[in-house]
């Protein structure tokens, strides 16, 4: 049996979600999309305020903080990573996958934004998307690149992420 | 296009035709093309033909010898593929019982060649009872006129109007003076009552003109009220057309119909219901669906299952391209395969603690039948077995997200449907409760305008003991369409 945390119902072994109140009961850890290297398993919450020292012990060049659910999700060694949501018949489909993160509730598009390292800067791009992305709270104009600092707050839509890097 | 060179392709039989099936199909298809009676230029050249295919097949040395020239039958042809998703990497060994969930995908799969989408035989059922009078006779005319119009030109349409009886408006046939037959449809007036059944057989005798001709043949019924007295005979109608792939769909408009009757007709054919809350979305919903019939590849699905005692398939839903409850045990009409969009069922299984002595255990061995009517030989059923392994240990792999997807928004929908079968036990605590239980899921998933009418619903639940007509279908339907893929 699993007990559901939300309301104690008593669930058969194996349900995924609690079938009195929808809670979902198995964690859903594992990003979805391939290309990612296996180190970017999110890492357990942490407070908003610690992850300037929490993002120095992290070997990769930037991470994402999911502000809803305070995992951080580390970014592999690549250059440039598409961030969306894996949806039916897509041909193009994004590096990180941010389904498991209410993704469509909060209004991302299946390929919402593009992050990119030259050197060392770190830029953004909105990708078109329907609900727009946001740095600290300014719509960004789509396609056109944008700087992002340390602790920047990003919104694809309404989904909040901190961007942590590791040169800060 | 290449001259056909398959005598089983000419046949239309499969390569493992039995001798009674070919001469069948020899007979079949001999009447309908004999020098006598055919007409369109080049059938006597395809009745050679046909009579060539039939006497080296009919002859088991003969046949023994073609056999051995023929190019295997590769798999590259299906024009299909299908996927198999586990809920789980295995089951567990253990005394209680369990749940899996399973996802089946069937995509449609083109290589060198497009294959056509085969041409309509659709006949509309028109309610027309005294209820449907004023605008919402006249934004249903219009719907059905502007569906005409978008017809493809080797596309059969019938029209059907009914109340307390029936009428055929317009008999099955490809409508080359449209225009003589749109003054048809405006001259249709309100009155009278509702007897689905009436309209539903005259619909089905209409289809029945011109079935067996590759085409995909669909009833779609259009109505604003509940039966009368008939349901029983309907329900056996759409179980009798199911048997011969016609579909039925259905469209309730506004609040007062039964939805559980429609859900039941459209169910065993492998059809839709649907709800239109607002009279002017009628030509939406209906242009939608005549859009989505001009696309289908196959028509009629079928996956043949038997229950494993002990492993039983406890619920299925179709998830994609149009969403709906399936009917769980014989041959489940799983709906059309679409050219551009997948077909997927989501299973629910409950495996009982005493299976799991076994290191392997086979929930299903189906059959899954599939037809295009676009295509010279008929495709051998796929076999489709569900499977897992018994280990000790749950494994650590989350369910696909495929499936978490999908089955976090049945959940919802299953909430209702509970909330729904308590409200009939007089359990209405515990009803109005599962109302608020969803109300709360449905806000966190930012549905605010559904979480409010769950709320109310559960008020309603509380004070009057029933939900009110509007709010269950709006919950209903808006559940259901949460699950629909996103755009």
């Amino acid at each position: 049996m699993i007990e559901c945390p939300n309301c104690q119902h008593k669930n058969l072994d194996g349900t995924v979600f609690c079938s009195e109140c929808g809670t979902q009961l198995s964690e859903l850890h594992s990003i979805v999309t391939q290309s990612i290297p296996a180190e970017s398993k999110p890492l357990p919450p942490v407070d908003r305020m610690q992850t300037a020292a929490y993002a120095k012990q992290l070997d990769t060049w930037a991470s994402l903080h999911l502000l809803d659910s305070g995992q951080i999700l580390p970014l592999g060694d690549r250059t440039e990573f598409t961030l969306g949501r894996v949806s039916e018949a897509q041909p193009i489909m994004p590096d990180i996958d941010l389904t498991p993160y209410q993704a469509y509730a909060n209004g991302v598009s299946r390929l919402h934004a593009v992050l990119k390292r030259e050197g060392e800067r770190v830029f953004v791009m909105d990708l078109g998307s329907s609900n727009g992305t946001y740095l600290n709270g300014m719509r960004l104009k789509p396609n056109t690149e944008h700087t992002l600092n340390h602790s920047d707050l990003l919104a694809l839509g309404k989904l909040k992420i901190q961007i942590l890097l590791k040169n800060s | 296009m290449a001259k056909n060179t398959d005598f089983y392709a000419i046949l239309g039989v499969t390569r493992n035709a039995s001798q009674d099936e070919i001469k069948r199909a020899y007979l079949e298809a001999a009447q309908r093309l004999h020098p006598d009676k055919n007409k369109a230029i080049g059938e006597t050249e395809i009745f050679l033909e046909i009579q060539q295919a039939y006497e080296t097949l009919s002859n088991p040395d003969r046949r023994k010898k073609y056999d051995v020239t023929l190019p295997k039958e590769g798999i590259s042809y299906l024009p299909f593929k299908h996927k198999i998703y586990y809920s789980r990497p295995n089951l567990v060994r253990m005394d209680e019982p369990q749940m899996l969930y399973i996802l089946l995908e069937i995509a449609p799969q083109r290589e060198s060649e497009e294959i056509p989408s085969p041409p309509l035989n659709v006949a509309l059922v028109l309610d027309r009872s005294t209820s449907m009078k004023d605008e919402k006779m006249d934004v249903l005319k219009n719907a059905a006129i502007k569906v005409m119009r978008n017809l493809r030109s080797q596309d059969i349409f019938s029209v059907v109007t009914f109340s307390d009886r029936a009428e055929v408006l317009i008999p099955a046939s490809i409508p080359y003076d449209k225009r003589k037959l749109e003054s048809r449809i405006q001259m249709l007036q309100p009155s009278g009552g509702t007897e689905i059944y009436q309209g539903l057989r005259a619909a089905y005798d209409e289809i029945q003109r011109n079935i067996g001709q590759e085409r995909t043949d669909h009833i779609i019924l259009l109505t604003d009220g509940h039966t009368y007295g008939d349901d029983q005979e309907c329900i056996d109608l759409a179980e009798q057309a199911a048997k011969q792939g016609i579909g039925i769909s259905a469209m309730g408009i506004g609040k007062e119909w039964n939805d559980e009757f429609l859900d039941t007709l459209a169910k065993s054919t492998g059809g839709s219901s649907r709800y239109i809350a607002r009279t002017e979305d009628i030509q939406k919903f209906l242009v939608d669906k005549f859009e989505s019939l001009a696309r289908t590849l196959a028509d009629d699905v079928i996956l043949e299952i038997k229950q494993t005692p002990g492993a039983e398939m406890a619920y299925a839903f179709r998830t994609q391209p149009e969403t709906g409850p399936l009917p769980i045990e014989g041959s489940i009409h799983l709906g059309p395969l679409l050219q551009d969009s997948t077909l997927n069922i989501l299973f629910e299984y409950r495996i009982d603690g005493a299976m799991t002595s076994q290191d392997v255990i086979y929930l299903q061995r189906g059959q899954l039948k599939l037809s295009i009517a676009t295509l010279p030989t008929p495709l051998q059923p796929l076999t489709v077995e569900f499977s897992r392994e018994v280990k000790d240990d749950p494994g650590e792999e989350p369910p696909p997200a495929k499936i978490i997807q999908s089955l976090g928004k049945l959940t919802l929908y299953r909430m209702q449907e509970k909330a729904h079968m308590e409200v009939e036990q007089g359990q209405f605590e515990l009803a109005a409760q599962h109302m608020k239980n969803l109300a709360t899921s449905l806000l966190a998933q930012g549905e605010r305008s559904l979480a409010r009418t769950a709320l109310i619903e559960a008020e309603n639940i509380t004070k009057m003991q029933s939900f009110s007509e509007e709010g269950s279908k709006e919950i209903k339907y808006g559940t259901r369409s949460l699950i629909m893929p996103l755009e």
